[in-house]
């Protein structure tokens, strides 16, 4: 595996004042208004927000998958010193390449009529390799995924796979052509809770095999926390803060993220959830403790 | 799949039984005298009585119907009144006529319509979709009996570079194609855009998107191999309809089909004709739609042949198979 980055001092990703702005029916909304960040080879950065924040819009616009005719983009978006948006073919030759997506919900993100061996080989042959090489590729991208039988899975369609391993197989397919930079948009929201530190712990451990970088979109402060080197809050388009991950997490300087970190679900006894919700008698899924919403920001709503 | 496929033959023979019947009881109902129809102008009382003898039309609508049942079984559907020939016969001479019409203009249809319908799906929301909308609306709205006599002008009359009737030469066989396929590629073209619009904009695709594939590779390996469901329907459905007869284009341009049949079997109150071909056409109806239906489980794996009925094997039920996840522990 050769690294297109000649050394460790060359950031993956460097993005320099970028703003989007977005045409919508009602008008045009600027989404990301102005932010700059650096993901270093081995590092995960992470951006964190509400949903409207602006942060998947970023990572959509690292890898240039808003429709053209929508989103304009400007500031400068540097996949290993190339600037994507003065180099209007550059995005199609580091997709799937230098940059992979992880996408948000496994289960819409693989072609339903396909098996999941095909859609794994296509994109082994997109990265060079020949038809007789990529099932053997196949075979060890899954295994590097930690799938049981590889070689079974990969008859499968995706509507015969959970969620879970669905999620690993677009994680192989994103490692199908030795990126440098994963972009990861709320890689386990869509999961099962028990599923999801799988997931993550997965990410980490390809992140230290490889150096690949991770640029990781969350809600979850606690996903924020679990991976990330440095921490981007964001509110309206804009960092309100940014940090070492154990800083902003522990020591947060502004009170948006203050009550970010308020607004976490935290465990509490049963009795608890009947003194303060209603209606009352709210099925709980943990059984025995209930989650407590408290302290939403109302920032942006 | 076996118990599928019977279970399907079994409804199909019941569903021929029935349309039989209603034609049957519907033709006897009506008004008209097929002894009128065939003894020619100025009848004398006597000459109506002896055809009636001849043609059974004196007994009970029950005796009628018992006689017709008894000959259907042995494959025997009466002699056409106007033809004086086996009715199954007559029709059967006249089918690969249709069938070729049907052939040919579902092919034009599908090798102009998918096309086009991509490219106004790629294209949507510009002047240049605005344009081919213009196109395909103008397509749907003009009637097939007008569309034919514009197209005979043009290029049978003015330019007479194709016959204007019958089907002497291969190129007679091009202004009926052009009459039928101007309608049908505007429907379909305008379904397959509307499909593919809704797949180019999936999860699916964007993250196929995102690891590389081609334009050209989303397009038709991932945004029409899933559109292939009501694609291939909504074409399989146009043939079996161009099956029964495409009368007003067969009567326009005399071309010697069951559709042309069908109209000359109507004005002389031919029975045994009129119900001969309502059954090689149902008949054909339902062979093409059983076969759409196998098709689709190779279109979609999410899709399972059952044997309750047909209806389970519509693509609706596809994302509700998706829902049914095989447990497995990731």
């Amino acid at each position: 595996m050769v690294f297109p980055i000649p050394h460790d001092t060359v950031p993956i990703l460097e993005i320099t004042d970028l703003q989007v702005e977005l045409i919508t029916a009602t008008g045009v909304v600027r989404a990301v208004d102005g932010v700059s960040f650096v993901i270093r080879r081995g590092e995960t950065v992470t951006l964190i927000g509400e949903s409207g924040s602006g942060k998947s819009t970023t990572a959509m616009g690292v890898l240039q998958l808003l429709p053209d005719d929508l989103a304009v983009l400007s500031g400068s978006v540097k996949v290993g010193g190339v600037d994507l948006l003065t180099d209007r073919g550059a995005a199609g030759r580091i997709r799937g390449r230098m940059v992979s997506l992880i996408p948000q919900d496994p289960m819409t993100s693989l072609s339903p009529v396909h098996t999941v061996g095909a859609q794994l080989k296509g994109a082994i042959r997109l990265a060079g390799h020949s038809k007789a090489a990529a099932g053997k590729r196949a075979v060890e991208l899954l295994e590097a995924v930690r799938i049981p039988r590889p070689a079974e899975q990969l008859t499968k369609y995706p509507h015969q796979l959970s969620g879970g391993m669905l999620q690993r197989v677009l994680i192989a397919i994103a490692l199908a052509g030795h990126p440098v930079l994963l972009v990861a948009d709320e890689p386990t929201s869509a999961l099962d809770v028990t599923v999801q530190a799988g997931i993550l712990d997965l990410l980490m451990e390809l992140q230290e095999r490889t150096g690949v970088g991770i640029l990781m979109i969350t809600h979850d402060l606690g996903v924020a926390r679990l991976v990330s080197d440095r921490i981007h809050v964001m509110r309206e388009g804009r960092f309100v803060e940014s940090g070492e991950a154990e800083q902003v997490v522990d020591a947060p300087r502004e009170d948006y993220t203050r009550r970010l970190l308020a607004a976490v679900p935290q465990l509490g006894p049963m009795d608890d959830v009947t003194a303060r919700t209603d209606p009352p008698h709210t099925p709980s899924p943990a059984g025995a403790t209930a989650v407590v919403l408290e302290n939403a920001p109302g920032g942006t709503r | 799949m076996t118990t599928y496929v019977l279970k399907r033959l079994g409804q199909s023979v019941l569903t021929l039984f029935l349309t039989l019947t209603t034609v049957f009881v519907l033709l006897r109902l009506a008004p008209g005298d097929p002894a009128a129809a065939y003894a020619g102008p100025n009848p004398t009382t006597e000459d109506l009585a002896r055809i009636r003898a001849q043609f059974g039309l004196d007994d009970s609508l029950l005796g009628q119907y018992g006689t017709f049942l008894a000959n259907l079984v042995r494959g025997d559907l009466g002699t056409s009144f106007s033809f004086q020939a086996p009715a199954l016969d007559v029709v059967l001479d006249r089918l690969p006529y249709t069938l070729t019409l049907a052939v040919s203009a579902i092919l034009v249809t599908a090798v102009v319509a998918v096309p086009l319908g991509v490219w106004m799906a790629r294209h949507v929301h510009t002047g240049r979709e605005f344009g081919a909308n213009l196109f395909t609306i103008a397509g749907q709205s003009m009637p097939d009996f007008w569309s034919g006599i514009m197209l005979l002008t043009l290029f049978a009359v003015v330019l007479p570079v194709f016959p204007a009737s019958g089907f002497a030469t291969w190129g007679g066989l091009v202004l009926p194609t052009l009459t039928i396929a101007v309608l049908q590629i505007a429907l379909i073209s305008r379904m397959v855009a509307r499909e593919m619009s809704t797949n180019m904009t999936s999860p699916f695709l964007t993250v196929a998107r995102s690891r590389g594939v081609s334009e050209r590779g989303l397009t038709w390996r991932y945004g029409m191999t899933n559109s292939a469901i009501p694609v291939l329907t909504a074409l399989g459905t146009r043939f079996a309809a161009m099956l029964n007869g495409v009368v007003v284009v067969e009567v326009v341009f005399a071309w010697p089909g069951v559709g042309s049949l069908v109209v000359r079997a109507l004005e002389t109150r031919d029975y045994p004709l009129i119900q001969a071909t309502v059954l090689v056409t149902a008949v054909l109806t339902v062979a093409v739609q059983l076969l759409i239906d196998l098709a689709y489980p190779l279109l979609d794996p999410r899709v399972r042949l059952t044997k309750t009925s047909g209806r389970s094997a519509s693509p609706a039920t596809a994302p509700s198979a998706q829902t049914a996840q095989e447990a497995v522990p990731a």
